[in-house]
């Protein structure tokens, strides 16, 4: 057994996750997600390790490998730090062992990461640097429009004639919107736009990614939002991709969970190193 | 003892500090002192510092130097070092120096001498030619004639010409100074945790602005500190970075390097500092000992002539081992011509010993470092994962 933690400092929201792991079996000890609401996210990611640690009577001694991933290198506790698109890869696979793409779509940006079926990452693409295809950008818009986050996909999926948005431009994807208000667009057509705009984009970047096998796995915050889900749904069928959308109740921690494996298997092999330089 | 953070601090000052305050204080303490600048990658700085003078080293003006009259002097494809050199000298921040050195590393630097003399008939300047050929009737005849012209001019400059002695006792000097020199080195291989490329960079740029005696006391402070300090080891990948000889990475490019997850085991930034591996002679004939050090002992480098194609490369091989490296990351200025040529060279070999590396471009004023830090970032996890 050996007890390992991932730690995903995002530009929205801190992942957390403990797993116990023994070989190719891993369990899940203790999660959570904590926004960062403008507060210091090195500072919260801290706090927020103790507390997940205190929840399951653990010491920052006790685990193995503390494994920092997105913006988490500067945290000072931790014994390694991956990429976010290896630990996303690596956790996409884990909770979804047919994907061969991991979709991650997170607060600032998109990817699309393509690995094989050891969770190396093969090729990987990612929107430019315009907010419109983020969830910061659905955030601000679900804001202007008056709706809680969790009702935005729910809402969506009731949309009986989306228009779509700039999925190119946050500013012009704004003013987009406030048309739409202007003229009466109902706020589930709206989101429903602002969705299926999205969905074409990541859907064109998973295909540059290039997909020949195996399933799309939704990672990152907004792999929640069931609006986007569906919106990536019609988005694969319309690009010809043959691959499946899918998604789990855990796929906020897809890059804690990959890290924390990651740092188990690192434990391993710096062990086994050790053990043949004593040798 | 003092802590690193302090030693540290004093050392990104002097980097920070493009009017040279040092210097010019060194200069000030006694009447008649003469300054002497010298570009990258080495110079005889035994034979400036026998004759009296201080060696300055000038690495270009960094990410803090906006560039207007340099870019006046050159084409949108040559690299920015020789730019901000000019804008440093015209801006009037090089106006303490009383004799310039340029060695022989490409094209651009020898044009830049010529320049000098045209723009700045006041200072000398000197292209200092290194031998092509290493059989020490031939090119060791040829560089010790060199350095005697050198040492010749620096006696007319400073009006004290440098004995034998003086320049032993040079030697003397910069012997211990690379001696400590490559104990930091060392030591940053043994636990690169304890002395960041970061904090070593800066250590190592000081003496570019120090008398060497002072220089030496600093680092070997710096070692005592780094060596007593107590800081976490991380599971890093350990990697040698090649190809920044001349024009110096940003300071913010070394940090993200290890902020992604590498640690830098080995590097030829400051390439000065260490051209000669070992000891030079003490005894005996200093210029000749100065030429034959160069033609035995010197470090290589893509701007080093190397006659024998079958060892083209082999040093860097060789250095991976020794360093106990896991990757090379070929970092090289934007148009730098010997370091971009000798790249794929270099790279067939650590091809052929199954060494990964990855390569990327800078200039000494790049600001966007999220490419960098998603390119090191990468190839730390590629390691640390598939090697």
């Amino acid at each position: 057994m050996t007890v390992t933690a991932g730690i995903d400092v995002g530009t929205g929201a801190i992942k957390v996750a403990v797993l116990d792991v023994a070989g190719e079996q891993a369990k899940v000890l203790a999660k959570r997600v904590e926004r960062v609401r403008q507060r210091d996210p090195l500072k919260l990611a801290a706090d927020t390790y103790d507390q997940v640690l205190a929840e399951i009577g653990l010491k920052r001694g006790d685990v193995a490998y503390a494994a920092t991933t997105g913006e988490g290198e500067a945290l000072a506790f931790h014994t390694g730090h991956f990429y976010s698109m290896t630990t996303h890869a690596r956790g996409a696979m884990w909770l979804c062992p047919e994907a061969r793409i991991a979709l991650d779509v997170g607060a600032l940006h998109g990817r699309a990461i393509r690995m094989d079926g050891r969770g190396k990452v093969l090729a990987y693409k990612m929107t430019s640097q315009c907010a419109s295809g983020s969830g910061q950008f659905l955030e601000n818009i679900a804001r202007y429009l008056g709706i809680a986050q969790d009702e935005i996909g729910a809402l969506s999926r009731q949309a009986d004639n989306p228009e779509r948005v700039s999925g190119i431009c946050a500013v012009l994807a704004e003013t987009d919107v406030i048309n739409m208000v202007s003229r009466g667009i109902s706020a589930a057509n709206i989101l429903k736009g602002i969705h299926l705009s999205m969905a074409d984009r990541l859907a064109k970047l998973v295909k540059t990614a290039g997909v020949a096998e195996g399933d799309i796995f939704m990672s990152g915050g907004l792999a929640l939002d069931s609006g986007l889900v569906a919106a990536m749904e019609e988005a694969a069928a319309k690009e010809k991709l043959k691959a499946r959308i899918r998604c789990n109740p855990d796929s906020i921690f897809a890059g804690a969970f990959g890290a924390a494996l990651w740092g188990a298997y690192r434990h391993d092999k710096l062990a086994r190193l050790a053990e043949r330089q004593a040798a | 003892m003092s802590d690193t953070a302090a030693i540290v601090a004093q050392c990104e000052a002097m980097f920070e500090d493009l009017s040279f305050t040092g210097v010019r204080a060194w200069k000030a303490a006694v009447p008649g002192r003469k300054v002497v600048g010298f570009m990258p990658f080495y110079v005889p700085r035994e034979l400036i510092h026998a004759a009296g003078a201080l060696p300055f080293g000038i690495l270009g003006g960094g990410d803090q130097l906006e560039v207007i009259h340099g870019d006046a002097y050159y084409q949108s494809y040559i690299c920015r070092i020789p730019r901000s050199t000019i804008e440093l000298a015209v801006t009037g921040k090089l106006d303490m120096v009383d004799a310039m050195l340029f060695p022989s590393i490409c094209d651009v630097i020898r044009n830049l001498s010529g320049m000098w003399k045209i723009m700045f008939p006041k200072v000398k300047a000197r292209y200092l030619d290194v031998p092509q050929n290493f059989r020490a009737d031939i090119g060791g005849t040829f560089y010790r004639g060199e350095l005697g012209e050198l040492r010749a001019m620096l006696a007319e400059l400073t009006g004290k010409p440098a004995t034998d002695d003086d320049l032993r006792a040079s030697i003397r000097a910069y012997n211990a100074n690379r001696r400590l020199v490559r104990e930091v080195y060392a030591f940053r291989a043994a636990e690169p945790w304890k002395a960041p490329s970061s904090e070593v960079y800066l250590v190592m740029r000081a003496g570019m602005v120090l008398p060497v005696e002072t220089h030496s006391k600093l680092l070997a402070d710096y070692l005592a500190a780094a060596k007593a300090s107590d800081r976490p080891k991380r599971d890093n990948s350990r990697i040698i970075v090649s190809g920044a000889f001349c024009e110096q990475p940003p300071l913010n490019l070394i940090k993200s390097i290890e902020l992604a997850g590498c640690y830098i085991v080995d590097d030829d930034f400051m390439l000065v500092n260490r051209w000669e591996q070992s000891d030079v002679a003490e005894q005996g004939d200093p210029l000749a000992a100065l030429a034959d050090s160069y033609l035995r002992d010197s470090a290589d480098t893509a701007a080093k002539y190397e006659p024998d194609q079958a060892r083209k490369g082999r040093y860097l091989v060789e250095l991976v081992k020794k360093r106990g490296a896991e990757g090379v990351i070929f970092a090289a200025p934007s148009f730098c011509d010997p370091a971009l040529l000798e790249r794929p060279m270099l790279q067939r070999v650590l091809a052929s010993h199954d060494i990964p590396y990855i390569a990327f471009k800078y200039a000494e004023n790049s600001g966007q470092m999220q490419p960098i830090r998603e390119q090191a970032g990468t190839f730390a996890d590629s390691i640390k994962l598939w090697s």
